[in-house]
């Protein structure tokens, strides 16, 4: 009976040292994460100068001056609303897109829906990056480089397979008994769609806004090759910018770096459970 | 019209097929227009549906592969595509020059390390993690999950330039290993020192000062000795700690770290931002997994004596192992899209050694003098890679597919 006791006390000393251990590991691996971060917004607030001298170190005096001449240098004035254009713009439309045909496929009958659908979800795999440069010469090939336009067709074309895919297998759930309730009531598809699929679609909706505004918000890649005049271009090409000739002037490459990222840092706290769940949602097999 | 006579003894089978044909149509007529009147309405329905997406969907997926395949076998230059300079078939050479320049292996060779830190790097790291959270050994879920996912929301390029600057002569590594080496050496100042009793321009001192700085430090000196007892001299009155600072600045040698410039070791520092930036991923991909898993299965096998190990091998792995193959195609395919980090970070630099395909194929339409033909089937080759993996991904999806969910 002792030696039992014996036991489990040793094995309670076990578990409460491997619980130690494991909280250090993760604790390394959090710092490890934040530490950067903190560290990149704290010698934003220095002068490169300063930043030469001590980089460990809080700043001495704060100062703003950074911010005041990455914006103008940056033209973020300009490049923020075009990131808020494109992300929420392209967005949008792949919500809508996303959700009608999935609605088509899930309640409308056609021998279509087999290849259709398939080929969507084989586009979940095949991502739009590998294609930038047909995409670069199709885009000039229809006079559209250069234009708003261009980057939410791209955009939102690249968005519908994981949408689709999504948005089908959800409203796949919701009873065909309300679709066909509402047609004997003499409701045409498309009434069918806005007043009944849409209202009861709104989780993956969810999903999806924000698998894509935290996507597009950052995506780098394709608006790098669809257009090159500034008043076009997103937040994440004004900061590739500060790469280049800026990349000594430290003070201000790391004001523009802050401004590239707390607006995002802001939406993940505020949407961090949905985001979450839009991951583990989206990140689906092909 | 009905088949009678003798063109019903000559096409027995097909005037049999038309009469039943014929009578069909005479008994349910009025029904069939009805049906009919409805079912265009669907069809109508469905296609004005899913025309928008598709016809997006072909113009950013199906045209670029088309004008991929016809460009890549072309000796097109840029300019008008039609109707400007004539451009045509020019064969396979491109294909034969991706294939025979060691650059093209070299980006491959780049992506395959990725793909293998994501699937021994992150995939296990995150599996461990997010482990450690479903079986609660850690408090506060949420917290882990949060913080550890937080790279993924930041723009790559802002994570790649971050880290550029980390990992440079300036960054904070440089000045950490300079102020231990610093601090170190001020230690042993303040010893000799202490040892004479505080300031002192004792020939002791000063030769023992020398001996600290080591030979490249006495070289500085044409005359060492005196001319070093005339630099402490000239800090006499000031506070010891001056001193200090003045000799370590002047005899530690910085140490100038070069992660991202030499060619043999540059493609570490990538492969840990990537592990850093996607290990929270798939932390919350695996923990969301095992959050389906059936709590009362574990807590009956708990019962029934089975230890942490067991539950693992026999519960907790069988029902993610979809999850996981998943996972390791996901990291494939997110290695053939990943272009902004190392574009940002090295830009493929230095010469050319942490190249991947996507900026192998952008330096080749891009930099210098465009070569279409050729980036366009090095486009080609990544879509083939791709199509495999789909292949692939069906083969495990069928092997595993029960069991997920």
């Amino acid at each position: 009976m002792s030696e039992m006791i014996k036991e489990t006390k040793l094995q309670k000393a076990l578990a409460a040292v491997g619980r130690g251990a494991v909280y250090i590991v993760m604790s390394l691996f959090a710092l490890m994460t934040l530490y950067p971060i903190f560290w990149l917004i704290m010698n934003s607030f220095k002068t490169t100068r300063e930043f030469q001298v001590s980089q460990l170190a809080f700043p001495r005096a704060p100062t703003l001056q950074n911010y005041v001449e990455a914006w103008k240098m940056g033209d973020f004035g300009l490049l923020f609303p075009n990131s808020v254009l494109y992300t929420l713009g392209a967005t949008a439309g792949i919500i809508f897109l996303s959700l009608m045909a999935g609605f088509a496929f899930a309640k409308l009958k056609s021998r279509a829906t087999k290849p259709i659908y398939n080929s969507f979800v084989i586009g979940i795999l095949l991502t739009t990056q590998t294609l930038m440069i047909p995409l670069f010469l199709e885009v000039n090939l229809l006079g559209l480089y250069n234009t708003r336009l261009a980057v939410l067709l791209v955009y939102i074309g690249a968005g519908l397979p994981i949408g689709i895919y999504l948005a089908t297998e959800y409203i796949k759930a919701i009873p065909s008994a309300v679709v066909e309730s509402a047609r004997i009531d003499g409701a045409g598809f498309f009434t069918i769609f806005l007043k009944i699929i849409v209202p009861m679609s709104v989780p993956v909706a969810t999903t999806l806004a924000m698998l894509n505004i935290t996507g597009l918000w950052n995506e780098f890649a394709l608006i790098n090759i669809l257009v090159s005049k500034t008043e076009l271009k997103s937040l994440p090409l004004g900061i590739y910018k500060f790469s280049g000739s800026l990349s000594t002037d430290y003070g201000k490459q790391f004001a523009a770096l802050t401004i590239g990222m707390v607006p995002m840092l802001v939406f993940y706290m505020i949407f961090r459970k949905q985001i979450t769940k839009g991951v583990a949602a989206g990140a689906i097999k092909g | 019209m009905r088949c009678k006579g003798a063109a019903k003894k000559r096409f027995n089978k097909r005037c049999k097929k038309w009469n039943a044909v014929y009578e069909s149509l005479a008994i349910s007529g009025v029904a069939m227009v009805h049906l009919n009147r409805v079912h265009l309405e669907e069809k109508r329905a469905y296609w004005a549906m899913v025309m928008p997406a598709f016809a997006l969907y072909l113009l950013v997926m199906a045209f670029p592969i088309i004008l991929s395949i016809m460009l890549s076998v072309s000796n097109y230059s840029g300019g008008r595509m039609f109707g400007g300079e004539k451009w045509g078939f020019a064969g396979f050479s491109s294909y034969a020059r991706v294939f025979t320049d060691p650059w093209f292996w070299n980006a491959l060779k780049n992506n395959l390390y990725i793909v293998l830190i994501s699937v021994f790097g992150q995939l296990p790291l995150g599996f461990i993690f997010a482990y450690f959270i479903y079986s609660k050994i850690v408090r506060a879920p949420s917290f882990w999950q949060g913080v550890l996912y937080v790279p993924n929301i930041i723009s790559v390029i802002v994570v790649g330039l971050l880290w550029q600057v980390i990992f440079s002569p300036h960054g904070p590594i440089a000045e950490i290993v300079n102020s231990i080496h610093a601090s170190s050496f001020q230690g042993q100042l303040k010893a000799i020192f202490d040892g004479a009793g505080g300031f002192s321009l004792s020939d002791d001192v000063i030769k023992k000062i020398l001996h600290l700085a080591g030979p490249s430090g006495q070289a500085m000196f044409s005359d060492p000795v005196p001319e070093l007892r005339d630099l402490l001299a000239s800090y006499n009155g000031q506070p010891i700690s001056e001193i200090y600072t003045a000799l370590s600045n002047l005899f530690v040698q910085k140490w100038s770290p070069a992660f991202l410039t030499k060619t043999d070791i540059a493609m570490l520092p990538v492969l840990f931002v990537i592990l850093w930036m996607y290990t929270g991923m798939y932390l919350i991909l695996f923990l969301a997994n095992m959050q389906k898993i059936d709590a009362q299965i574990i807590e009956s096998a708990r019962i029934d004596g089975a230890n942490e190990g067991q539950v693992m091998r026999y519960i907790i792995l069988p029902a993610l192992s979809g999850t996981i193959v998943n996972s390791a195609i996901l990291a494939i395919s997110g290695s053939l899209s990943s272009f902004a980090l190392i574009f940002a970070m090295t830009g493929g630099g230095p010469s050319r050694v942490t190249e991947i395909l996507s900026i192998y194929m952008y330096n080749n339409a891009f930099l210098g003098r465009p070569n279409f033909p050729l980036a366009n089937a090095i486009s080609l080759i990544m879509v083939l890679i791709s199509v495999v993996l789909i292949v692939l991904t069906k083969a495990v999806e069928k092997r595993y597919g029960g069991k997920e969910e």
